[in-house]
Formats: C-alpha cells, structure tokens, sequence
C-alpha cells in the first residue's frame, strides 16, 4: 500500500461511502417498487360540479395526408425543434392532399349541457389549412353557429400549426369570440390572432381577433361552468411549442370525461393529474381526441409502457383520432382497450377510430 | 500515474509549461476559448436555427459521440499512432490540432457511412444503417433517427469499456506490445466487448421499436418487470453514468483507490468493479433525486414522469457532473493538490458537485435561447447529452491534440532539464 494511505482517511472514505450507497440504495428501492413504499401523498381535491351530457363532434381530425410530405418539410427545416413560424409547409402538388394541399386541421365541437338544462357550445381549436377548415365548418354547421354568436368560447388546445393556424376560419365568421390560450404562448401566436402574417410558413389571418383572450395557467384546475373545467400542463412541444390545455368534464352517473387536442402532456400522465386534482377523478368513464402516440406512425418502446399501462385506469370508452396513430389503434384493440370505430368519411383515412364528421355522445 | 503501472500514455509522459501563468485567469480564458469553439460547431452543425441543423435530435448527437469515442481511440488505445512522439513534440499545437481533428471528423464519416449505412447495416443489420431503413418503407425521418440511435449506442458502449484498458488495466496483459499492434489488439478486444454489451443492453430495444415487434431476432426487454419500461433507455442511463465513472475515475479521482492494489490484472479488475460500482450508485442516486423532487415515475407516463425519461436524465445529471470535473481537471490543473490524496479528491469532489448544480440550473434556464433546444426538462428534443458532450469533445481536442494552447505548451527539453 501507498503511504498516503492512513486510517483516518479511510474512515472518512467510508463515511462518504456509506452516504453514496444509501443514496443508491434508495434509488434502487424506488425504481424497482415505485410508489408501493411511500406513504400517499394528500392533496386538496376541487369539486369541479356536474353537466348531464355531453355530445363531441369531431370537425376534423386529419391535420395533414401525407405523413412523408410533412416530415420531409421538417427534416428540410432542421428537424423537429425548429420553429413552425418559419418551415415553409408544402401546399401544392400533393396527390392525397385536399385539393394538393397537404395542410388539413384539427377541430372538435362540443355541446355540453349544464344541470340548469342549459346548452353551452364550445369550439376546440381551428384547424390549419383555412380552406379546408373552411369548407368543414360549413359542413358541420359551425360557421353558422359561429356566424350567430351561437357559439360561447373558443379553446385553442396548444399553439401547433394544426390546431392554432387555421384560425382565420373561425375570425371570419366571429371576430370577437372569447378565447382560451394555454400558459405558454409566443408572441408569434399572439400576433397571429391579432392579424399578423407569417410568409415563410405560408399562414396568415386576415381577420384580427377583437374579443377577450384568457391565458389559463398550470397552478390550478380551471373551473369555467359547473362541471366543466380545463387543466393546463408546462409541457415542451415539438416545432418549438409549449403547453397544453385538456378539458375535463363530468357527466353525472357516468364519470369524468376527457376532452384533447393533441395531448402531448401524455395521456396517462393527464389521467394521472385527474385523479390527484379532482373529485371523482378516479373514475374516468371516456377519453376523447388526440392522444400524440405515433402521430408519424413512428415508434418508440415508450409508448408500449403507455399501451400496457392503459388498462389499468378501467376507462370505457376510448374516443382516439389525429394523432393517436393507427398503429397504436391497432395495438390498443389487441390490448382489448375499447376503441371507439368511426366511418372514415370526410377524408379520414380509417374507420378504426373516430374521424371527421363522427359524434361520440355521452348521457 | 502510480509509479507501479506497467504502461503509461505519452498524454501521463508530456511536461506541460504554462503561458499565460496566472492559473485562475489561464482557467477561466480557457474554459471561455472551448465555451466560443464549442458554440460555433454547435452553431455551425447542430443548432435547429443555424446552417446544418443535424440535432434532430439523434442524427448530430449521433457524430458527437463518434467524434468522443473516436478521440478516446486516437489517444488511449492508439497513443497518437501513427504519429511519431517525436512529432507530438515538436509540432506546432495548431497544426498538430488541425490534423489529429481532421482525422477524427474522418474516421467518424467513414465509420458511420461506409461500416455501419453501406457494410453492417446492409449486410447484418437493417437498423444500423439509415439507407436501409428507408427501403422498407419506414419515413427518412425516423429511419434516419432509429439507426442513429443503434450507432450512437455503440460509441456509447465502448466509450465506457474502450478506456478501461489503458486506464484500469494499463494494456495488460498487451502492455509490451509495440503500436500499432497493441492499439489494434486493445481495440479489438474492447470492440467484441462492446458488440456483446450492446446486442445484450440495446438490441431488446429493437425487438419493440418495430411495428410487428420482431421476437424472432431479439430477446424481449429482460429490465422490464424489474425496471417498469421496454425502451432501453434504462440501460443507456445506467451505461452513461458508467462512461462518467470511468473518466471521473480517470481524472479528478485520478485512479484511487484501485491504484492501491499492487499487481494487474488484479488492479484491472478492481478498478473495472470500482467503476461499476460508481455507477451504479450515480444512476440510483440520480434516479431517487429525481424521485423526490418530482414524485415517483408512473408506468406509461410521458415526459417528467416517465420511467424511461427519468433513466436517460440519470446519463444527463451525470454528465453534467463530469464537465464540471473535466473542467477542473483540464484548465484548473486538478486543483487541489497540496492535501493528502483522499483530501484533494474529497475537495475536488464537493467542487464539482456544487458547480454542476449551478450548471444544471443555468442550462435549463438558458438552453432554450443560447442553443436552440427544447425548453423544459423533458422532452426527446431537450437533449443535453448532445451540447454538452460536444463541450467535452472541444475540451478534449484542445488539451489531448493541442497540448491545451494558447495558455501552456509542451516544455522543450532543455526547459525540462
Ligand atoms: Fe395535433
Ligand atoms: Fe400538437
């Protein structure tokens, strides 16, 4: 042995030791039996009330037909953090496009009845390509709604292109709806709905929104009416998006309902946020709208812990589309997970999820 | 090292003098010179918002660790061959730099688009070559990042077991080799090594990342019912944490206490097990942090509560921390070295960990902005594996090829006299 070496100091490599392996040792503990041997964390639960029922429309769910063509333009722009201000998305030439385009949107209009018997009518998004959201919300009546006042509040789920771009179809017909935006919007989207441009990627609006704009935040649930509420999540996006706001309703003798646009916050994480934050929130009866699995029918190991993981939440109806991916369709039908069929009109491309034009109603 | 070792690098050999002699100032430009390299290539070849974009995010990160693993060859396995120490001598830094990098950007083109696109992965394996992905129908995209991934993971591999040779083992029982036939021996042995690792560690990944999962070809996840996750990010967070055991070890640990044991391959063995042990006891500590600050991972969850993510940040808290320690070691001359051993690296230890917290803050702050990367803690674009080996390849290049100038340069033997 070297001279160095002394017991004084071998002691005190011990003691340093000692902390090390505890620290890992409790790390191993954690890791291999989870939650099992902490105590239950308490949290105050919010009440958010009751609705009687609930119908969602899906306006559309097809965000873009050629998954090639889409990647293509990201992977051209430098891959999927670039800014979506600035990739220039391809609108012409592509054969299973709208009309060429490759741009289509995202939307899902909601009834929600309250337990006075009232009626409110909420808009979930605007899609993208402003001609195709065009003709849609013609289609299913929401631009005379809109037109009317008809409908009380938009929500735009999170900034993405396919959700958020498309607004100038919903301004035209109602400028001065008033509007939820999750915590973490850029300027660039601001500016958007306020009549800017954005060449480069080929969006604009023509007509500048005049209502109210309420940014909702992550610190709490956000009740809007009895029985229906929002919950945001600080979640980082691709193509330079941040954050996220789900719907949660409750629908007297069935359960909670979850309502998404992409879910990019993930969907057993979210299911995981109800059951902490709300009351009754153990008992999610449906879940409805993009789950963000494999929306480029890519894949990663991931998402076969979440398909595994599904099961145990006892959900009875899974109202998945847009960004789910048919891969995990098909592998969430295998897992016996009760996916709800669609009839694949309007250009959505399978029925083996809910596509344009098809309802889920809950009473 | 110890004056025991059987066979020491010309990197232990070389007698540096300083230039610039005030060390606090001499630290701080130097760690300031590899901080603006490092943001030009960053900038050049990685930034989404820059010229060639390739952090998507496993296509540059996927060079990164090739340049790394690459370096590790050059100088550990190969000490410098085929350059004469001679020249390592006389040579200016600057040309000696431009050359040695030269060949490591090249021998990382080649490995990856001739050995693994054009032979391995045409030839054995579809995933290990971004062409051949694309044939069977699979989006450029994807395939591009899948096959990085599989590349990736073996430099990742070997850049844990490479150095342990030279390092733990001191080439035995090769050490009386001459180069390049030691180089080539020590690199053969710890490639097989590495192939083995990565086929029993990363190749289950594959088994589901395919659409049918492809049970033919790879074991199910064997980490699964023990570790709650089929992706093999379990294994590249504990093998991350191993890689900065091993250069931990290296550096501010400078070898102890395995170099206590007397004769190899005893030495070897002691250290290959010290260096498991360390690594194991980052990545559970890293794992059970994690745990307390955001709550235990859930089954299936994404980002910040994902089991896979909070693995994959154990390798991302664990670099930090080497960093911080390269940086002490590289331009603050290993500071202290006046104590008794088992002081100095308890002092250099305490350093590192403080400075590495500071570190983790000021990159998730500032990340976003200064890099173009993803804001938040978790997602697959926040990556900090990528930037902050990068960091460490420009610090490596500067103080193993170029002798750490402007600020020191190789003491001419008269000096040294
Ligand atoms: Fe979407
Ligand atoms: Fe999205």
């Amino acid at each position: 042995m070297e001279k160095d070496f002394s017991r004084r100091s071998f002691v005190k490599g011990m003691a340093v030791g000692t902390l090390a392996g505890y620290f890992g040792a409790a790390g191993l503990s954690s890791t291999v039996f989870k939650s099992q041997l902490l105590p239950k964390e308490k949290v105050n639960l919010v009440d958010i009330g009751q609705i009687k029922g609930l119908k969602i429309k899906v306006i559309s769910e097809t965000s873009w037909y050629d998954n090639n063509v889409f990647l293509n333009d990201v992977k051209k722009a430098g891959g999927l953090l670039v800014n979506q201000y600035e990739i220039p998305w391809t609108r012409e030439g592509v054969k299973a496009g709208y009309l060429g385009d490759n741009l289509g949107g995202f939307s899902t209009y909601i009834e929600a009845e309250l337990m006075d018997g009232k009626v409110m009518k909420i808009l979930l998004d605007s899609g993208w390509n402003p001609h195709w959201m065009d003709k849609r919300f013609k289609e299913e009546g929401i631009a005379e709604k809109l037109a009317k006042k008809e409908i009380d509040f938009q929500v735009i789920s999170h900034e993405h292109i396919d959700h958020f771009f498309g607004i100038e179809s919903t301004m035209r017909h109602y400028p001065d709806i008033p509007m939820y935006v999750p915590k973490g919007f850029y300027q660039d989207g601001f500016d958007l709905l306020k009549g800017k441009s954005f060449p480069k990627a080929n969006v604009k609006n023509d007509h500048p929104h005049k209502g109210k704009v309420t940014v909702l935040d992550s610190k709490q649930v956000n009740v809007l009416y009895p029985g229906i509420a929002l919950m945001t999540f600080d979640v980082p996006i691709i193509l330079r998006v941040f954050g996220e706001q789900a719907f949660v309703f409750n629908v007297k003798d069935k359960g909670i309902v979850l309502v998404t646009g992409c879910c990019h916050q993930g969907i057993i994480s979210y299911m995981e946020e109800v059951r902490k934050k709300i009351v009754g929130g153990e008992k999610i009866y449906a879940v409805q709208g993009g789950l963000h699995i494999s929306p480029f029918e890519d894949w990663d190991p991931q998402y076969d812990d979440l398909i595994m993981a599904f099961n145990k939440y006892g959900v009875q109806k899974i109202g998945c589309n847009h960004c789910t991916g048919f891969i995990t369709a098909e592998k969430m039908i295998k897992a016996g997970l009760p996916v709800v069929k669609g009839t694949a009109r309007h250009m959505s491309k399978r029925d083996i999820y809910l596509g344009n034009g098809d309802e889920l109603v809950i009473t | 090292m110890s004056a025991n070792a059987l066979d020491t690098l010309w990197l232990e050999e070389r007698k540096l003098t300083d230039l610039i002699k005030q060390p606090v100032i001499r630290g701080i430009l130097d760690t300031l010179l590899a901080f603006a390299v490092f943001m030009g290539l960053w900038w050049v070849f990685m930034d989404p918002r820059g010229v060639l974009r390739w952090y998507t995010p496993q296509y540059g990160y996927m060079y990164i660790r090739w340049l790394l693993i690459i370096a590790i060859w050059q100088v550990y396995i190969f000490n410098f061959w085929p350059f004469k120490l001679e020249w390592m001598e006389k040579a200016h830094p600057l040309k000696k730099g431009l050359i040695l990098i030269a060949i490591n950007f090249a021998v990382t083109g080649l490995l990856v688009w001739v050995f693994y696109y054009n032979i391995f992965g045409k030839l054995a394996i579809p995933y290990f070559s971004w062409p051949e992905l694309k044939k069977t129908g699979l989006s450029d995209f994807f395939s591009r990042e899948y096959s990085s991934l599989a590349i990736l993971m073996m430099a990742a591999i070997a850049s844990w077991l490479s150095p342990i040779w030279p390092s733990a083992f001191e080439n035995y029982p090769w050490h009386k080799l001459k180069q390049p036939a030691k180089g080539l021996t020590v690199f053969a042995v710890t490639f097989l090594l590495t192939t083995y690792a990565y086929l029993i560690f990363m190749h289950p990944h594959y088994r589901v990342l395919f659409y049918p999962w492809q049970e033919y070809t790879a074991a199910f996840p064997w980490w699964y019912n023990s570790f709650h996750t089929l992706s093999g990010n379990f294994n590249v967070g504990w093998i991350m944490c191993a890689t900065v055991s091993v250069w931990l070890t290296e550096t501010i640990l400078e070898r102890y206490p395995f170099r206590l044991v007397r004769s190899q391959p005893w030495r070897g063995i002691a250290g290959f097990l010290f260096i498991l042990l360390l690594a194991f006891i980052l990545f559970f500590s890293f794992v059970f942090f994690q745990d307390m600050v955001w709550g235990v991972s859930v089954e299936g969850a994404k980002r910040i509560m994902a089991p896979d993510w909070r693995y994959l940040h154990t390798g991302e808290l664990a670099v930090i921390l080497l960093t911080v320690g390269l940086v002490l070691y590289f331009y603050f001359d290993n500071w202290p070295r006046k104590f008794s051993t088992e002081v100095n690296i308890l002092i250099r230890v305490a350093i590192t960990i403080v400075v590495a917290v500071g570190l983790h803050w000021a990159y998730y702050k500032y990340s976003h902005q200064l890099l173009g990367t993803q804001a938040g803690y978790s997602h697959p674009q926040q990556f900090p594996m990528a930037p902050v080996i990068l960091f460490i390849n420009v610090m490596l290049y500067h103080n193993w090829f170029m002798d750490g100038w402007p600020g020191k340069r190789i003491k001419r033997e008269a000096e040294a006299l």
